[in-house]
C-alpha cells in the first residue's frame, strides 16, 4: 500500500515536469511573454482573436495549416512565406516578411501562445525545441 | 434683508434663463461639421480649401477623376498593400466603414497605394477581392508616384512619403479624410483607432442628414 502511494506521488510528479504540461510556470511564462509579441508583431495583420482579415490574412485560431505544419509555422516566423498557402480549404497569397530580430526564445514564446490561444490547445514549444527546428529550417529566398 | 434676497433670486432666474437657452440651440439644431483648411472671402462668397484636380486609375483599370465623387461624400486614406504595420489596422477598420455605409450609394471610399511600383492594377484587384470588396463603392487607386504624394499633402493634408529608413519602406499617416458633395475636407479622424472610427461613421451620417436640408 505505502508503495503504490508513493509510486503515485512519483508518477505525478513526473507527469507535472514533463515539458508540455500546461501547469508549468514555465509555460505561463512563455505564454504571457508570447501575448506581448504576438499583440506586438502579429496582431495587426491577424487580429487580435487570431481571426485573420478576409481572405488576405489567414486565420491563426483553429487553422488545418498550423495543426500540419508545426515546423514550418516555427520557421516562418524568422524566415517569412511567399506563395500560396491553403488554410482550411481558403487559398491566401499576401507575402509575409520574417522577423529576423526574434531570438529562438521570442519565437518559442509566440509560437506557445498561438498553439494555446483561441481555441487552440496544442503542446507548447520550449527554446529548446525552437532552436532545433530553427536550426533546420529551408530557406527559399 | 427683503431686497437683497430679491437680487439672489433675481440672479438666479438670469442663470436659470441662460440654461434653458443654451439647451435649446444646442438641442435644436445639430452643430455642423468643421470646414477644414484655408478660407477666403471673396465678395459675399467664402471660398473653402477643396481637393485639387486629380486622375487616377482604381482596381478595375477606370480612370477615377475628381468627377467620379462629384455629388457624393467619399472618405479617403493612404495605403500600401505590402505594409504590416498600421496598414492592415487601417483596412480592418476601413472595411467597417464599407459594411456601415454599405445602404448608402452616395457613400464612397477611396483608398491610394503610396506604392504605385509595386502595387499594381492586377494586384490592387486582387487585394481588394480578398478584403471582401465586391463593388466600385470602395476604389483602391494608383498612379503616378509624386502625384498620389502631392495630392496627400497638398489636397488632404495627410503625411505620404517614401523613407527608406522605414521598416517597409514609406513614412505616411493613419488618417482618414472625410470629404463633402463639395469636395470639402470635413473631418480627419484616427484610422488605427476603433472609437475614431466609430465617430466617422456617426459624422458620415450627420453629413447626410446636412445635404438633406
Amino acid at each position: 500500500m505505502r508503495f503504490r502511494i508513493f509510486a503515485f506521488v512519483l508518477m505525478a510528479m513526473a507527469i507535472a515536469c514533463v515539458p508540455g504540461s500546461k501547469g508549468d510556470v514555465k509555460f505561463q511564462q512563455y505564454y504571457t511573454e508570447g501575448e506581448m509579441l504576438y499583440q506586438q508583431h502579429c496582431a495587426n495583420c491577424h487580429q487580435v482573436d487570431g481571426t485573420g482579415l478576409g481572405k488576405l490574412f489567414p486565420p491563426l485560431a483553429k487553422s488545418d495549416y498550423m495543426d500540419n505544419n508545426r515546423e514550418a509555422v516555427i520557421c516562418l516566423i524568422r524566415y517569412g512565406i511567399k506563395g500560396e498557402v491553403l488554410v482550411n480549404g481558403v487559398s491566401y497569397n499576401q507575402e509575409m516578411k520574417g522577423i529576423p530580430t526574434l531570438t529562438d526564445l521570442e519565437i518559442a514564446e509566440i509560437a506557445s501562445y498561438i498553439y494555446n490561444s483561441w481555441g487552440n490547445e496544442e503542446e507548447w514549444v520550449d527554446v529548446l525545441q525552437a532552436t532545433k527546428i530553427l536550426a533546420a529550417c529551408k530557406i527559399n529566398e | 434683508m427683503i431686497t437683497r434676497l430679491m437680487k439672489a433670486m433675481k440672479l438666479h432666474w438670469v442663470k436659470v434663463l441662460f440654461l434653458v437657452l443654451i439647451c435649446f440651440t444646442a438641442c435644436d439644431k445639430e452643430k455642423a461639421l468643421p470646414i477644414f483648411g484655408e478660407r477666403e472671402v471673396v465678395g459675399t462668397d467664402t471660398v473653402y480649401h477643396t481637393i485639387a484636380p486629380f486622375q487616377f486609375v482604381d482596381q478595375d483599370s477606370t480612370v477615377v477623376t475628381n468627377a467620379t465623387f462629384k455629388d457624393q461624400i467619399y472618405v479617403t486614406d493612404f495605403f500600401f498593400t505590402s505594409c504590416r504595420t498600421i496598414c492592415p489596422i487601417m483596412k480592418t477598420q476601413m472595411l467597417r466603414v464599407y459594411q456601415a455605409t454599405a445602404e448608402m450609394p452616395d457613400v464612397k471610399i477611396l483608398s491610394h497605394t503610396i506604392d504605385p511600383e509595386y502595387d499594381t492594377v492586377a494586384l490592387l484587384h486582387d487585394f481588394a477581392k480578398r478584403l471582401g470588396v465586391t463593388d466600385n463603392r470602395w476604389r483602391f487607386v494608383t498612379g503616378v508616384k509624386d502625384s498620389i504624394y502631392k495630392i496627400a499633402q497638398t489636397s488632404y493634408f495627410a503625411t505620404a512619403m517614401e523613407d527608406k529608413s522605414e521598416p517597409d519602406g514609406f513614412i505616411h499617416s493613419g488618417a482618414f479624410l472625410l470629404i463633402d458633395k463639395k469636395q470639402r475636407i470635413r473631418g480627419k479622424y484616427d484610422g488605427t483607432k476603433e472609437e475614431e472610427v466609430n465617430k466617422l461613421i456617426a459624422d458620415i451620417k450627420k453629413l447626410r442628414r446636412e445635404d438633406a436640408l
